[in-house]
C-alpha cells in the first residue's frame, strides 16, 4: 500500500501543480478515483483521447465520443449500428495494457493523443504501467478506478476532466438516483432474504462470478444473494460444475448468453433447480454493452435498472421506459427499444444477438 | 544350390554409392565370412541383401527370388538376422526378446502362443542361457545379448542366418563360446553369411571367406586361397610380416 | 551382471489395479458439491440395479445418474484413451518420456477450439473444431515427414511434430492477446486448454465412444507387434514387421483416440505420459500386457484426479492443472525407485 500512496502523491503533485480546476476535486472529502501520470492538459485543450480499454472506451463513448480515437478492440457491427455516428465510424486502434497491449508504441504516438484514459480496478501493477507509458511517450495517463458503486463520482470526474462537465454532472444525478434507490432495496432485504442468484457466463454457463467480483458487482449492487458466496474476494472468474448449482438451488439464474437460456430451460439436467422450475432465467441484453458486465463500466447501471425490476419487482411497470431513457441518456440511442434486435428489456426466450 | 546371388550389384545410400558391379553366391549350407577394413561396406551390404536398402542397380536374388518380390513376412521367415547388440530402451525380460523372433511365424494379430514359449526356451537351451529367461535384456551383459539376440535369431526358424560382427566387443570365452554355436548351427544345415574384424574367427568358422575392400570385393573363395598373408596384407594396409606375426594359425592351414 | 525381473507377476498387478479401479469408481459417485448420503447413493444404486422407485428427491437422482455417471465415464474414457496412446508412442519412439502430444494433436485440437472460442461459435461447433484440426495438425506432421527421406524416421516425426505444435500454440497466443479479456472467450480459452470434465454430457460421450474403441481396436490388435517397433526399424523389418505400415496404423489409432477425447474435455496433461510408465512399472514392458493396464490405470487415474477436481477447493480446478499436481510427483517417485531396481 505504501508504494501506491506513493505513487498516487507522485501523481497529484503532477496533476495538481499547474491547474486550479482540478484541485477541486482533490479537496472533496472522499480521496479522487483519478490517478494521473504526466502533466495532464486543461480540459479545454483535451481533443484527442486515447482509450485504453474496454471500460474507458465505454466511458469515454459516454462522455465525450467527439473526442474518442477509436475502439480498442473490434466491435460487432450492431454494436456499432445502434450506437450510430460518430461512434460508428471509428477505427479500431488496440488497447493498452502492459504485455497484453495490442496497441504498437509508434502507432500511439503517431495517433498524437492528448490524453490516455483508462478505468478499471486499480492496483499497483496497473498504475506502474501506465506510469512507463507515460515515462516512454510523454503522453499523460489518467487512471480512473471503476467500481460500480464509484459510477456517479466517476462519471462527474471523468466529466470534469475531460471538458464534459454539464454532462458527467447529468448523467452522474441519473446514475446516484439508480445507486440509491438499489441501496434502499438492499436496506429493505437483510442478506439472507435477497433472492439467490445464479450468473452463467462462458459457453455451458458454468464459469461464474465469486463474491466481490468485478463480474458480479452489479447483481451485489442491486440486491442479488450470490449463491457463489464462499470462493473468497481473489477469485474472479470460476468454473463450478452443475452438480454444484443444483446443491445452490438458486432462485433465478442471469446471464448473457441468450443460447444459454434458452437452453437450460429445456435441458433435463437443469430442471430440478427452482429458477428453471419457476422460469426465472433472466437473460441480460449486450447492446450495445453487456448489462450485467462486458465490459465492467457505467454499462452495467442498465444492468441495476433491469435487475431490481426482475429481482424485486421494483419498477417492473416502466422497465421498457427507464432502460429506453437510459439508452437515449448515455449513447443517444433514441430509437424505440424493440426496433434494434438485443436491446429489449430481456427475458427468458428471447436471444440477445 | 545357392541361397544368395547377387549379380553386377550396386549398393549405397541415395547418390552415395559405397560398392560397385558386386557378383557373388552364397552357397547352401555355407558359412561365408566376410573379411574387411572398417567403413568397407559390411553393413551396408548385409542391409541391401537383407532387402532394408534398395539396391542402387543390379539384382539381389534370395532363395531363387529376386529380393524385391519378397514380403517380410515371408522373407523372417527363411532369413534371420542377427545385429550388433544394442542395450534397448525398455526393460524386456531376455524371453520376451526371443519370443520378437517368433513374430513372422504367428499370426498378424495374435500373440505367442505356449508352442512359441517353448520354441523359444528351446533356443535359449541350446545356446545355454536358458537361466536368463527372466532376467531384464537391458541389464545383462554385452556377451549374453549378443546369445539372446542368437537365441531370437533362432526363433525365427530360418534356413539363412545372417550375422553383422557376432563376436565384437566380447571377452575371449564368450567369442570361443559363439564360434562353436555357429559350427554347430552350420552342422544343422543352417546357411551363413557373417562379417568379422577377426581373420583368425573366418579361418576358424568359414567355408568360404569374402575380402570386401572399399568398393568392391576383392577376392572370395576358401580360406585356404583367400587368406594369404599378400591378400589380408593388402586389403588392411600391414605388411606380409605382420600379418603372419599377427596370425599364427595361418600356419595350420598350411 | 542380470538382474530378475523386478515387475510384479501379471495376474495379482491386474488384480490389485482392478480392486483400485473400482473403489475410486465408487468414490467418484459418492463424493461432489452436491450432498449425498451414502444411504441415499446405495438406494439409488440399488433402485437403478432392481428396478424399483428409490422415492428420492429428484434432485439427487439427476446428481447421481445424469452429472456424475457421464463425469465419471468421460474420465475412464478420457483416462483410458490418453493412457494407451501414450503407451503406443512411447514404444514406437522408443522412448519412456513421450507423451501422446507428440505429434501435435493437442496443439492441432486446442488450436481449433481456440478458433471456435475466439468467433463465439456453439459448443458442438468447437468441438468438431477441435477433432478435425487435431487430427489435421499430425497429418499435416506425418505428410512432412514424409518428404524428409534419408533421416531417421522416427526423429523425423518427433521434429515435425515439435515445429508444428509450436505453429499452433502460436497461433493459440496470438488469439488469445487478439481476445477481449473482458469477455468471457479469454478465460474460455484459457479455462478449454486446461482441460475439464465438468460439461461433458452424455451426448458428448454417445459420440466420442465409438470413437475411441475404433481407435482403440488396432492397438488391441495388434498389442504384440507394437513391441517391435521399440527396436530399430532395420531390426524390426527383418524380424517381419512392415515398419513404416505398421507406424501409420499405430499413429492413426493414437491420433484417432487422442483427438476425441481432447475435443470433448480439453487439454488434459501428464495422463499420457505418467499412467505409461505406472503400468510398466507394474507388469513390465511387453504391450500386450502393458496396453490393458494402462488402459485400467488410465481410467482409474483420470476419474480419481477428477474427485480432486471437483471437491478439492469451493470452485472446479482444471483437471489438467490437478493431473500435473498429482501426476508430477508421482512421476518423479516412480524414476527414483526404478532408478534403482536397475
Amino acid at each position: 500500500m505504501k508504494r501506491r500512496t506513493l505513487l498516487r502523491a507522485l501523481a497529484y503533485a503532477s496533476l495538481l501543480a499547474p491547474f486550479g480546476g482540478i484541485r477541486a476535486i482533490a479537496q472533496s472529502t472522499k480521496p479522487s478515483l483519478i490517478t494521473a501520470f504526466g502533466h495532464v492538459p486543461p480540459p479545454s485543450d483535451i481533443k484527442r483521447i486515447f482509450a485504453a480499454g474496454g471500460p474507458a472506451s465505454v466511458l469515454l463513448a459516454v462522455l465525450a465520443p467527439h473526442k474518442m480515437l477509436g475502439w480498442p478492440s473490434q466491435m460487432s457491427s450492431k454494436v456499432l449500428d445502434a450506437l450510430g455516428s460518430p461512434l460508428r465510424d471509428l477505427p479500431v486502434l488496440g488497447r493498452l495494457s502492459g504485455r497484453g497491449s495490442t496497441i504498437p508504441t509508434e502507432t500511439l504516438l503517431a495517433l498524437k493523443p492528448d490524453l490516455i484514459l483508462d478505468a478499471g480496478s486499480v492496483d499497483d501493477t496497473y498504475l506502474s504501467t501506465a506510469q512507463r507509458v507515460t515515462e516512454q511517450t510523454g503522453i499523460p495517463y489518467v487512471v480512473i478506478e471503476g467500481r460500480l458503486a464509484d459510477s456517479a463520482r466517476q462519471l462527474l470526474e471523468a466529466g470534469r476532466l475531460l471538458g464534459a462537465e454539464a454532462r458527467g454532472n447529468a448523467l452522474a444525478d441519473y446514475a446516484e438516483e439508480i445507486l440509491s434507490s438499489a441501496a434502499r432495496v438492499r436496506k429493505a432485504i437483510p442478506l439472507e432474504k435477497r433472492p439467490r442468484v445464479y450468473y452463467g457466463r462462458g459457453q455451458e454457463g458454468l464459469e461464474t462470478g465469486m463474491v466481490g467480483s468485478l463480474h458480479m458487482e452489479a447483481i451485489d449492487i442491486a440486491g442479488g444473494y450470490n449463491v457463489a458466496a464462499q470462493g473468497g474476494e481473489k477469485i474472479g472468474i470460476a468454473r463450478v460444475s452443475l452438480e454444484q448449482i443444483i446443491g445452490w438451488a438458486p432462485e433465478v439464474i442471469l446471464t448473457q448468453d441468450g443460447n444459454f437460456a434458452t437452453r437450460i430451460l429445456e435441458d433435463p439436467l437443469w430442471r430440478t433447480i427452482p429458477a428453471v422450475q419457476t422460469k426465472r432465467v433472466y437473460c441480460a441484453p449486450t447492446i450495445p454493452f453487456g448489462w450485467l458486465d462486458v465490459p465492467p463500466s457505467i454499462n452495467r447501471l442498465a444492468g441495476v435498472i433491469w435487475l431490481l425490476a426482475h429481482l424485486h419487482s421494483v419498477g417492473k411497470d416502466d422497465l421498457e421506459r427507464k432502460t429506453a431513457e437510459f439508452n437515449r441518456l448515455f449513447y443517444g440511442i433514441e430509437h424505440a427499444s424493440n426496433t434494434i434486435p438485443g436491446l429489449k428489456t430481456g427475458g427468458t426466450q428471447r436471444r440477445t444477438q | 544350390m545357392n541361397v544368395i546371388e547377387a549379380r553386377a550389384l550396386s549398393i549405397g545410400y541415395g547418390r552415395k554409392v559405397v560398392m560397385n558391379s558386386l557378383a557373388f553366391n552364397v552357397k547352401a549350407g555355407e558359412v561365408l565370412c566376410l573379411l574387411g577394413p572398417n567403413g568397407g561396406g559390411k553393413t551396408t551390404l548385409f542391409k541391401t541383401l537383407l532387402g532394408l536398402l534398395p539396391p542402387l542397380s543390379g539384382e539381389v536374388h534370395v532363395l531363387g527370388e529376386a529380393i524385391a518380390g519378397w514380403s517380410r513376412l515371408a522373407f523372417a521367415q527363411r532369413v534371420a538376422y542377427m545385429p550388433q547388440a544394442h542395450a534397448g530402451i525398455f526393460p524386456f525380460t531376455v524371453n520376451e526378446i526371443v519370443l520378437m523372433g517368433r513374430t513372422a511365424r504367428i499370426g498378424r494379430f495374435a500373440i505367442p502362443s505356449r508352442h512359441d514359449r517353448k520354441i523359444a526356451a528351446d533356443c535359449l537351451e541350446m545356446l545355454g542361457i536358458a537361466h536368463l529367461g527372466e532376467c531384464i535384456y537391458t541389464a545383462i551383459s554385452g556377451g549374453e545379448r549378443q546369445l539372446a539376440l542368437i537365441a531370437r535369431a533362432l526363433a525365427q526358424q530360418p534356413t539363412v542366418l545372417v550375422m553383422d560382427e557376432p563376436t565384437a566387443s566380447l571377452d575371449f570365452g564368450n567369442q570361443i563360446r559363439i564360434l562353436g554355436h555357429i559350427g554347430r548351427l552350420r552342422d544343422q544345415g543352417i546357411t551363413i553369411l557373417m562379417s568379422t574384424h577377426q581373420p583368425e574367427h573366418a579361418l576358424r568358422v568359414a567355408d568360404r571367406i569374402a575380402l570386401l575392400a572399399p568398393g568392391s570385393i576383392a577376392g572370395i573363395g576358401t580360406p585356404r586361397d583367400i587368406a594369404t598373408p599378400d591378400k589380408l596384407a593388402a586389403l588392411y594396409s600391414v605388411t606380409e610380416d605382420e600379418i603372419t606375426a599377427y596370425l599364427p594359425t595361418r600356419a595350420l592351414l598350411n | 551382471m542380470s538382474t530378475k525381473n523386478a515387475a510384479l507377476p501379471p495376474v495379482p498387478a491386474y488384480l490389485f489395479a482392478l480392486l483400485g479401479i473400482v473403489a475410486i469408481f465408487m468414490a467418484a459417485f459418492a463424493f461432489g458439491k452436491y450432498p449425498i448420503s451414502i444411504v441415499d447413493l446405495l438406494r439409488s444404486i440399488f433402485a437403478r440395479l432392481t428396478g424399483a422407485d428409490a422415492e428420492l428427491p429428484e434432485a439427487i437422482e439427476i446428481v447421481i445418474w445424469n452429472i456424475r455417471l457421464p463425469r465419471i465415464v468421460a474420465g475412464m474414457l478420457i483416462g483410458a484413451a490418453l493412457a494407451a496412446a501414450g503407451a503406443a508412442y512411447q514404444n514406437m519412439f522408443r522412448n519412456p518420456l513421450v507423451s501422446p502430444d507428440i505429434l501435435g494433436v493437442s496443439a492441432g485440437a486446442g488450436f481449433g477450439a481456440t478458433i471456435g472460442i475466439f468467433f463465439g461459435l456453439p459448443l458442438t461447433v468447437i468441438q468438431v473444431l477441435a477433432f478435425v484440426c487435431g487430427l489435421a495438425a499430425v497429418g499435416v506432421v506425418y505428410g512432412v515427414s514424409g518428404l524428409v527421406r534419408r533421416h531417421d524416421p522416427v526423429l523425423v516425426l518427433v521434429l515435425a511434430g515439435i515445429a508444428v505444435g509450436t505453429l499452433l500454440n502460436a497461433g493459440v497466443s496470438l488469439l488469445k492477446i487478439l481476445s477481449d479479456p473482458h469477455s468471457q472467450q479469454l478465460s474460455n480459452i484459457v479455462f478449454w486448454l486446461l482441460g475439464s470434465l465438468n460439461g461433458v454430457n452424455s451426448r458428448d460421450l454417445a459420440s466420442a465412444v465409438p470413437l475411441v474403441l475404433i481407435g482403440l481396436v488396432p492397438m488391441i490388435l495388434l498389442r504384440w507387434r507394437v513391441n517391435l517397433l521399440s527396436l530399430p526399424d532395420e531390426e524390426a523389418a527383418a524380424l517381419g514387421i512392415e515398419v513404416a505400415r505398421l507406424r501409420m496404423v499405430l499413429i492413426i489409432a493414437a491420433t484417432l483416440v487422442t483427438a476425441t477425447v481432447v475435443s470433448i474435455a480439453g487439454i488434459v496433461g501428464w495422463v499420457g505420459l505418467v499412467v505409461p510408465h505406472a503400468a510398466r512399472f507394474l507388469v513390465g514392458p511387453n504391450f500386450s500386457r502393458l496396453l490393458p493396464a494402462s488402459l485400467l490405470l488410465g481410467a482409474g487415474f483420470v476419474v480419481g484426479t477428477d474427485i480432486l477436481a471437483r471437491t478439492l477447493v469451493v470452485i472446479e480446478l482444471p483437471l489438467g492443472i490437478v493431473t500435473a499436481m498429482v501426476g508430477a510427483p508421482f512421476f518423479l517417485y516412480l524414476l527414483a525407485h526404478t532408478g534403482k531396481t536397475e
